[in-house]
């Protein structure tokens, strides 16, 4: 019984991954025109990093339990430099330097975090229409 | 949002305070039962949590939610099996 509810559990932490990333895509996208962070310089796109959620079982084997976020990784690319010398920020030759956050590649992402966890939930219903079924052994 | 389901409490009680043998069925299927109780605690628990706002992440109410109730159907239908066994020996010809 235990071990259907750990798959449970996979897809539920597949789950809270995609919804960590949902976050940090929104945030890049909130902050796609912020020239000021507490570092001096514009807004980095962060993005997050997976790995492997490893545990130690029962008989002492190392298996994989699902998904953990390690680290929220800053995009090191170069700012983008917009021209508007009106800017407080803009340098003594009238450039400001943009965050380098592609909007168009934040949407894309954002879909694929959505459809990420759509999986992670379809993965979920199977294993709950699996329990179901085997629940019926012997009715019919 | 989540239909709450009712504890399992009473479910033959009076069987399971008589036996006190180890390892006996009774004490398993005691033992199991409070495993689905715990689950069902859980996800009373999750529920009231997310509904005051500690947890922002709806899944895991809901997983929570379907983990209990997927237990509570499993004790059901392992009710209706004994239940079952119990007939067939009562409609034995002696």
């Amino acid at each position: 019984m235990m071990n259907e509810f750990s798959i449970m559990n996979i897809s539920a932490t597949g789950m809270s991954a995609q919804r960590l990333r949902l976050d940090i895509i929104s945030t890049n996208i909130a902050n796609a025109e912020t020239t000021r962070t507490s570092r001096g310089e514009p807004y980095r796109r962060k993005v997050p990093i997976f790995a492997e959620y490893l545990k130690r079982s029962a008989n002492g084997i190392m298996e994989c339990v699902g998904v953990k976020v390690v680290r929220i990784w800053e995009d090191p690319s170069p700012f983008k430099l917009v021209y508007d010398p009106s800017h407080p920020d803009a340098d003594e030759n009238g450039y400001v330097r943009m965050p380098n956050v592609n909007i168009v590649r934040e949407m894309v992402d954002l879909i694929s975090a959505q459809r990420a966890y759509e999986a992670n939930v379809s993965a979920f219903n199977v294993t709950k229409s699996m329990i179901n079924s085997a629940l019926q052994i012997g009715r019919g | 949002m989540v239909d709450r389901i009712e504890g399992i409490g009473p479910v033959f009680p009076e069987k399971l305070s008589k036996s006190k043998g180890k390892g006996n069925f009774a004490d398993i299927l005691k033992q199991a039962i409070d495993r689905v109780n715990e689950l069902q605690k859980k996800a009373e628990k999750l529920t009231d949590d997310f509904a005051e706002g500690r947890i922002s992440n709806i899944h895991e109410v809901i997983i929570e939610a379907e983990k209990a109730s997927l237990a509570l159907r499993l004790t059901v239908e392992v009710r209706n099996r004994i239940v079952e066994a119990y007939r067939d020996i009562m409609r034995m010809q002696i």
